[in-house]
């Protein structure tokens, strides 16, 4: 008996879509064709690439008979004249792997790879509504899905790519949130020296213009008194008056307390340059990226940025140990500080406010201690809190990568943070950093863009 | 006879700020200074203050808050925030709370502080000397209740004017207010000149911007023709300076966050009327709410079309 059609077995295409482009067009034996039939068919060309051919009787898939069982049987003794003429019904696999072609290439592959036997010595058929449609080749099921692995892979390193821009844009908007924070509270600390000393230079130039005119009265009263020809009534008019002007200034005491202003008008603009110069230590914009400093000026420096929102409400205890300089980023941990800083500001809901303030060196670290006493975060939150976007914050008023991109930082210096906290009583941030390591200047992106 | 110096307070917890500043007024005013709120009541207390000028961030208490004790304790004495930062908070609390007279930013300019402080002095001189039952003022103690939101008579029902592109807000005043008196609703400055032309209006419960066009200049030049209006700004608008610029400009009488709860809305508008009254009544009160001139360029346009409205009216009124 011959196959029922003979059709060259299509060449399996590249990466495969979906199950349909696996299929190859293979004519199937029916159940009465003879083994000896079976092993002659098996040997033609268009049969090469197959395992096994299907056993099809009027469109239903039977079974399917191997190379392997084929082999078998000629390998017995005298296997071809036993089962040489006997139908191949007889002799086939009767739990052929059959794949409905409306499956996806996973579905198909998930139950080739349950149901296949081992070693793998057969293929499978692929039906159309449970009738047989052609055959599909495992190791083309296997480059179809390694192609679909690959495309997945690229897909994802391309949202992967796209979630670390956003990240990146993200940590670029905290930073600039802080930054805006820090500057408004700046800004509020500038205006009150600026106020005043605007103030007394603004009535300075009153003061000045009233002298420049008595001034010139005077000149007048010299330039009188050297000309033979003045008027002697003009003269003691002008005589009378001075004196009068000069008696009025002298009670009134306006040259004196003028003169007091300068005193803080200085102390304004020596204020204001300190605000300034504080500023830009904090920031570090025209510094180098690392530099050897001592953490107990880092926090001296952060508590006059955060002076605005600490003032009035929370006392300051500082208690600094002697410290030696480490190695840092020191504008990446003042942002540190100030963010621990301005959270337990935030916390602190009384008027009782206390932030301590220690630092310690032991062994081969030096640690800051940042504690308040406000409200505590809640144990289920407390390990969150590092993570990123986590907030307790309403909306619009944190990002929930404060925290996340402290923590960052002081890993990317090597260090740790750590957290403790009593709902009602307080928090407690501990930050150590290592003496000796440098810190790794890869740090994350969302460390070095902080 | 020698008038007496009208008596200025300052408060601040800087006190270079207080020295700079008694030096400024020093000759015309009696001073007191102090850094400390609550010595700040002692004087109100004491002494009769015709203008106090106060700093917002002190400790013990806020400047919006001490000023709100002064309109309770001393309601004729004129206040001015005098603030190194402007926080939204701040200027509500000031408004609403304090009803200060101006909300200045520091650094200031002394010859314009100078301004504002003799104007603010005049004002209390004529507030003091008037009769005390025509100052009352409407204070927290005296809560209003709904009921007085009841006409006299009913041809004193003056309008509520609401300038608003939500329909929802309208009908929540509408609600609130009942059917005694008369609510109206403009969904533009035009409509909003026309009801004005139309029916007498009391109080304006109005958002900032309708169909994309600002209403500031416009609620800044009504205040300053018509003193006796009285404006609640409803809006979910957080410019800070726009925002002051309303207080100093505009004398704005209530400063509401949207959404609006009607609990709240309906104190305010009924306590707008109240205050409405009491300007019609009592002309001299309407000097407590005078305004700055406009200073933006870009809202003089917008004037000149609100002046342009405001001639019409005098025209027909004349002939």
């Amino acid at each position: 008996m011959s196959p029922e059609a003979s059709q060259p077995a299509a060449a399996a295409p590249a990466p495969a879509a979906d199950l349909a482009s696996l299929r190859r067009s293979v004519a199937p034996i029916t159940p009465a064709t003879t083994v000896q039939e079976v092993a002659d068919i098996i040997q033609r060309r268009e049969y090469a690439g197959l395992l096994c051919l299907p056993v099809v009787d009027r469109g239903v898939p039977l079974g399917t008979v191997s190379r392997n069982q084929l082999t078998d049987i000629f390998m017995l003794r005298f296997g071809r004249e036993l089962y040489g003429n006997r139908p191949v019904a007889e002799v086939m696999s009767r739990k052929p792997l059959l794949v409905a072609d409306d499956l996806s290439l996973e579905q198909a592959a998930q139950y080739v790879a349950a149901n296949i036997g081992s070693p793998i010595s057969e293929d499978f058929l692929i039906t159309r509504e449970g009738r047989y449609s052609g055959m599909g080749v495992v190791i083309d099921l296997l480059g179809a899905m390694q192609a679909r692995v690959a495309q997945n892979a690229q897909q994802l390193s391309v949202a992967y790519g796209q979630l670390q821009s956003s990240q990146a844009a993200l940590v670029q908007s905290e930073k600039m949130a802080s930054l805006g924070q820090m500057v408004a509270g700046v800004a509020h600390e500038i205006n009150t020296p600026l106020g005043y000393v605007r103030n007394n230079v603004e009535m300075v130039q009153g003061v000045f213009a009233q002298m420049r005119e008595l001034l010139g009265e005077h000149e007048k009263l010299v330039h009188m008194l050297t000309d033979e020809a003045a008027e002697e009534q003009a003269l003691s008019q002008l005589l009378f008056k001075l004196s009068a002007e000069t008696h009025d200034l002298h009670d009134s005491r306006l040259l004196e307390d003028t003169e007091a202003l300068f005193g803080d008008t200085l102390f304004g603009v020596d204020t204001i340059k300190d605000l300034v110069i504080n500023l830009r230590n904090f920031s570090r914009l025209d510094a180098a990226k690392v530099a050897e400093v001592s953490l107990n000026d880092c926090l001296d420096q952060t508590l006059v940025i955060a002076n605005n929102v600490l003032k009035n409400k929370v006392e300051v205890i500082k208690r600094y140990g002697e410290i030696p300089r480490v190695a840092c980023s020191p504008s990446q941990i003042n942002q540190v500080l100030l963010n621990i800083m301005s959270n337990a500001a935030q916390a602190i809901e009384h008027d009782q406010g206390r932030l301590l303030l220690k630092t310690e060196a032991d062994g081969g670290w030096v640690r800051v201690s940042i504690q308040d006493n406000g409200k505590g975060i809640a144990q289920e939150h407390l390990q969150k809190v590092f993570d990123p976007f986590f907030t307790t914050k309403p909306v619009g008023q944190g990002t929930g990568l404060g925290l996340s991109i402290s923590y960052q930082i002081v890993q990317a210096h090597g260090g740790t943070i750590q957290v403790a906290s009593v709902l009602g009583k307080g928090t407690r941030f501990v930050i150590s950093l290592p003496l000796t390591s440098q810190p790794t200047m890869q740090a994350p992106d969302a460390a070095r863009a902080a | 006879m020698i008038p007496h110096k009208p008596v200025l307070l300052l408060v601040d917890d800087e006190e270079r700020i207080l020295r700079s500043l008694a030096m400024l007024f020093r000759g015309q005013y009696q001073l007191h200074t102090t850094t400390d709120a609550r010595e700040a009541l002692e004087i109100i207390g004491r002494t009769q203050v015709q203008v106090i000028v106060s700093d917002q961030k002190m400790p013990v208490m806020r400047g919006a808050d001490l000023l709100r004790e002064v309109k309770e304790r001393s309601p004729n004495t004129m206040r001015i925030l005098l603030t190194g930062y402007s926080e939204l908070d701040a200027i509500v609390a000031s408004v609403n709370e304090g009803e200060i007279f101006r909300y200045v930013n520091k650094p200031w300019d002394a010859a314009e502080l100078r301004s504002t402080v003799d104007q603010a002095a005049q004002i209390a001189a004529t507030l003091f000397a008037a009769p005390a039952a025509e100052t009352a003022p409407v204070t927290a103690a005296r809560a209003v209740i709904a009921a007085e939101m009841v006409p006299l008579s009913p041809s004193s029902a003056e309008g509520i004017l609401v300038i608003e592109d939500d329909a929802e807000v309208f009908r929540t005043v509408q609600g609130i207010v009942g059917p005694s008196q008369p609510v109206h609703w403009a969904r533009n400055l035009d409509q909003a000149f026309d009801h004005l032309e139309k029916y007498p209006v009391g109080v304006i419960v109005s958002e900032l911007v309708v169909q994309g066009e600002s209403l500031t200049a416009a609620l800044k030049l009504l205040k300053a023709q018509y003193p006796e209006v009285v404006t609640i700004v409803m809006t979910p608008f957080q410019d800070t300076g726009v925002l002051i610029s309303l207080i100093n400009q505009g004398q704005i009488y209530r400063l509401l966050p949207k959404p609006a709860r009607p609990g709240p809305l309906g104190m305010n508008i009924a306590s707008a009327l109240r205050h409405h009254r009491m300007l019609k009544s009592s002309p001299g009160l309407r000097s407590r709410h005078a305004v700055e001139k406009i200073r933006q360029p870009e809202e003089l346009s917008v004037a000149t079309r609100v002046m342009g409205f405001l001639g019409r009216l005098r025209g027909r009124a004349a002939t």
